[in-house]
């Protein structure tokens, strides 16, 4: 009882952190605190395969992915360029939202009968324990295999897709010179006033 | 020279409608004129001079097979009179086709016998004219859609001839369209026309829908069973639509100025023809009007009325085709006269002796005006007996035939007509029709004197005299209008005349029409009728052709131009009248839609309902900020929005 | 276990919440991206809570396709950050010195 406790609190305090730092390397690093609470949490509720896949995808790759896109627009460090606030009060409004939504939410669960949770059917460890790598593997490859494959379908797309929308830069040479204060000078323009 | 009317009890069987059948010669004479006019359109240019020849062919081939169809316009075969080709069915009760009976085969044969003679007389008149082609385009049409007008078998039929015939007069009105003044005119006589239609629709809506179909017929099958007072509308309608064809009063202001187009134009249809269809038009629906004594009455009357002002207003005129146009409408307000109190026979003889007349008439005054140089005032002629015999002789003549000289065919014609007045019991008629021959005698005269005799008034010094394209027609017209009264009409009810028509006109004419033998014979009225005559052409002689009235000829005829009393001048002001009263409403009203009503009302709602429509764009376009944030919020929102209706939904709360 | 289920409903919700005040309040896009992670996240952990009540694996093998799906998800949304924000010059790592410090 205690470790959900405070797992809980490393995660919302952390979930907070991301959202509120100036510094977007100070968000990813919240972020990172986030995942490893989290992945602590799932191993707590024998899901050691899933905390194991937390790690590795969630916070090595997909935070590093992030990392080098911070490196990538010279803003880590320093404060992103922006231009000025256009919806500057629309906190009150989501936080209008968000509140209702939340109290409405967990009125509705605490009306609702709890289930009680069955126990485990097997030590921690063992081999098609609940939870642990064979269990996963088995339902993976048999009872869920089409989603497998969609997944992987899905992957390919977002590879083609990001090849797409970013590759043809890697072969092009930088524009050097004029062209680039021009192109410069077009994006912060588009910083400034949007896109539209 | 009784008339035909003596015949009391003899019962003629009476027929309605032709013996069907297919009449190839038929359909071939009632289209080869639209044949010609197609080709003079449409090769125009490439035919040149040939179009003259080409729609002279045309016409005479159509007058020509009109004679070979004698035969089958005259059979009479079991329940029908006359040739009847159908054409044609469009819903029950709609059935067209062509009738050619002895009535219309009369008119078909004064349409394309005279209008070839006018046509032929057209190549040497319009020689040199820039759109040669265009009007022999225009003449071919105008014979194509008499000839429809007159061989129909139903009101439809009818009505499209008579729209047609309308526009063909709008053409060739107009036809020297860089002068106003003929615009305006063409204009004009349309415009009087559509009034005419309007009244003529209304005719046929109330006997298609009590008759319930559109034929000769079948219309007059059921006109027995029609109530009185429908009767007479439908009589008064088709009867608008005659007036303002035939320039009865008060729809008779378009003539006169009709005169804008050029000679043969005024010759073919505004005097033999076209204003003649309000003629045929009450002739063909005789069994109506028998049915209608009020209509007869109310016709009889219109057409004494125009007789009478039409002669008055031709005293005054010195243009010598408008003392020509006055004549026509006081020459056509006879025939309606006589073909509205009954007396069919007579008001179609004289449509029959006028149109030669007449139509000679125009033509000498054509030659007269083309070797003047278009001069067409007759204060600035004089002396033309000597410089162009030729054409005084022909005037002589016609002038003799239409003032009803005896043994010249206008005195057949004219006479039953005024005979027949009294005849149906209509003295006061008779007394106008009577009256009217003498002025009318006066002012043929009068043109004449003014034109023929005496010295020389004009500026040109060498009349050039017309060829022989000219001139021949117009010899060829001095015969008939001359001995062919003596020759068909003379005879009583043995003439020519009357056994041709026997059928058409009988025994309604005869049974319906009041008949009492009128108290005064008919040598007597014609001898009355000669006597005035006389006195007007001795009135006439006195003042403009005796040597005291040629002494200063051209200061006496100022004199007279200047002293015209005012109301003739304004022509009894019928023309301010309708400018007046009907004009200048319609402009007022055309102006007030235009500078009010279509920029403010119509404009206006077209320009509110842009308005709305932007102004709602620009409100949802509102919503489309760009920006992501409030997007998502919306996002959120929504979520938000469909967690509280699952909720509700899965019964989690009440 | 002795954690109530609804303790997760509840640590879940307040996560996600977290995460929806991120995207709409902060401008800058990687936080916006970061904070729908955080979103994925606490709906991942709900899918766990609830596959060890009723000791399903379906679960798990649906927090899995979640995770896989977002990392396709995150790619994809920077790289359309880098398309629109663009590189500034960097065709050299070496030049690459923002981390520097």
């Amino acid at each position: 009882m205690i470790e959900f406790w405070i797992l809980a609190v490393i995660l919302i305090v952390s979930a907070v952190w991301t959202i509120a730092a100036s510094k977007p390397v100070y968000s990813v690093v919240a972020l990172l605190l986030n995942f490893a609470a989290l992945a602590v949490l799932y191993v707590t509720l024998s899901a050691e395969f899933l905390a194991v896949i937390q790690i590795i995808v969630y916070s090595g790759a997909i935070l590093v992915l992030f990392v080098f896109v911070i490196a990538l627009l010279g803003s880590g460090v320093a404060p992103f360029p922006m231009g000025p606030n256009r919806l500057p009060r629309i906190w009150v409004p989501g936080a209008v939202v968000v509140l209702v939504s939340l109290g409405f939410l967990v009125y509705t669960v605490s009306q609702a009968v709890p289930a009680p949770t069955r126990p485990p059917n097997g030590p921690v460890g063992a081999a098609n324990v609940f939870g642990s790598v064979g269990d996963f593997g088995t339902a993976l490859f048999t009872v869920q295999l089409l989603p497998f494959e969609v997944t992987a379908l899905i992957l390919m797309v977002a590879v083609i897709g990001v090849i797409t929308l970013g590759g043809d830069q890697i072969r092009d040479a930088a524009p050097r010179g004029h062209e680039r204060k021009v192109e410069r000078a077009m994006r912060e323009a588009i910083l400034r006033e949007g896109t539209d | 020279m009784s008339t035909t009317f003596g015949r009391c009890a003899a019962e003629m069987p009476h027929h309605l409608v032709g013996v069907p059948g297919s009449y190839p010669l038929l359909i071939a004479l009632w289209l080869l004129p639209l044949a010609g006019a197609i080709l003079c359109w449409a090769f125009g240019p490439q035919l040149r001079t040939l179009a003259g020849w080409l729609v002279s062919a045309v016409v005479g081939s159509s007058f020509v097979l009109a004679a070979l169809s004698w035969n089958a316009a005259t059979q009479s075969v079991g329940g029908g009179l006359g040739a009847n080709q159908a054409l044609g069915s469009w819903l029950p009760g709609f059935d067209f086709g062509l009738l050619l009976d002895p009535l219309s085969l009369l008119w078909t044969f004064i349409i394309t016998g005279v209008g070839f003679l006018i046509v032929f007389y057209s190549i040497g008149y319009m020689e040199g004219d820039r759109a040669y082609a265009r009007f022999f385009a225009y003449m071919s049409f105008f014979v194509f859609a008499m000839l429809t007008l007159v061989l129909s078998d139903n009101w439809v039929g009818l009505l499209v001839g008579w729209g047609l015939v309308g526009l063909a007069s709008y053409f060739l009105i107009g036809f020297w369209f860089d002068r106003p003044s003929a615009v305006a005119a063409a204009r004009k006589a349309f415009v009087i026309n559509v009034v005419g239609d309007v009244g003529m629709m209304f005719a046929i809506f109330l006997i298609v829908a009590n008759v319930h179909s559109i034929g000769y017929g079948d219309t007059f099958s059921a006109a027995a069973g029609l109530s009185p007072s429908l009767i007479f509308w439908i009589c008064a309608t088709l009867f608008i639509g005659a007036a303002a064809k035939s320039a009865q009063v008060p729809l008779h202001t378009w003539l006169p100025d009709a005169m804008e187009g050029p000679t043969p134009v005024s010759a073919l249809i505004h005097a033999a023809t076209m204003v003649t269809a309000g003629v045929y038009l009450v002739a063909r629906s005789a069994p109506l009007w028998n049915h209608s004594p009020q209509a007869q009455l109310l016709v009889g009357t219109v057409g004494g009325v125009t007789a009478l002002i039409g002669a008055i207003l031709g005293c005054t005129q010195w243009d010598i085709k408008r003392i020509l146009a006055y004549s026509t409408m006081s020459q056509i307000g006879y025939m309606i006269m006589g073909v509205g109190v009954g007396a069919y026979e007579g008001g179609v003889a004289l449509f029959f002796t006028h149109a030669f007349f007449k139509a000679q008439l125009f033509l000498g005054a054509g030659l007269v005006i083309h070797a003047l140089n278009n001069e067409q005032d007759v204060r600035k002629m004089g002396g033309l007996w000597k410089k162009m015999p030729f054409a005084f002789w022909v005037m002589l003549t016609a002038v003799l035939a239409i003032t009803g000289v005896p043994g010249f065919s206008g005195f057949f014609s004219k006479d039953e007509v005024i005979y027949g007045d009294l005849q149906f019991g209509h003295p006061v008629l008779f007394s106008i029709g009577a009256l009217t021959a003498a002025i009318t005698a006066y002012y043929m005269f009068r043109m004449l004197f003014i034109a023929f005799f005496g010295e020389y008034r004009g500026n040109v010094d060498h009349p050039h005299a017309p060829g022989w394209k000219m001139n021949v027609p117009v010899a060829i017209l001095v015969a008939p209008s001359v001995a062919i009264g003596a020759a068909l009409l003379s005879g009583g009810e043995n003439s020519p005349w009357a056994r041709f028509f026997a059928s058409q006109f009988g025994s309604e004419t005869v049974a319906i029409a009041s008949h009492r033998p009128p108290a005064i014979p008919e040598g007597a009225t014609s001898t009355i009728v000669f006597v005035l005559v006389l006195i007007g052409a001795g009135i006439a002689w006195w003042r403009y052709a005796s040597a005291p009235a040629q002494r200063d000829a051209a200061g006496r005829l100022e004199g007279e131009a200047r002293t015209t009393p005012a109301i003739l001048v304004h022509r009894f002001y019928v023309d301010d009248a309708i400018q007046l009263l009907f004009v200048r409403p319609a402009q007022r009203l055309g102006a007030f839609f235009g500078s009010v009503f279509d920029p403010h009302v119509i404009d206006g709602a077209v320009r509110d309902v842009v308005f709305w429509a932007r102004w709602l764009g620009a409100l949802v376009r509102s919503f489309q900020t760009g920006l992501v944030r409030a997007y998502a919020l919306i996002l959120v929102f929504g979520a938000a929005c469909f967690i509280v209706y699952y909720a509700f939904a899965a019964g989690a709360l009440h | 276990m002795a954690v109530p289920i609804d303790h997760y409903v509840g640590l879940a919700a307040v996560v996600f919440f977290i995460g929806v005040v991120g995207v709409i309040v902060r401008r800058n896009p990687l936080i916006m991206l970061m904070s729908i992670e955080l979103m994925f996240n606490s709906a991942n952990l709900l899918f766990i809570a609830f596959a060890r009540v009723w000791l399903q694996n379906a679960g798990h093998i649906f927090a899995f396709l979640v995770i896989t799906v977002a990392a396709a998800e995150a790619a994809i949304g920077l790289a359309i950050i880098v398309t629109t924000f663009g590189p500034e010059r960097y065709v050299d790592v070496d030049d690459v010195r923002a981390l520097r410090g």
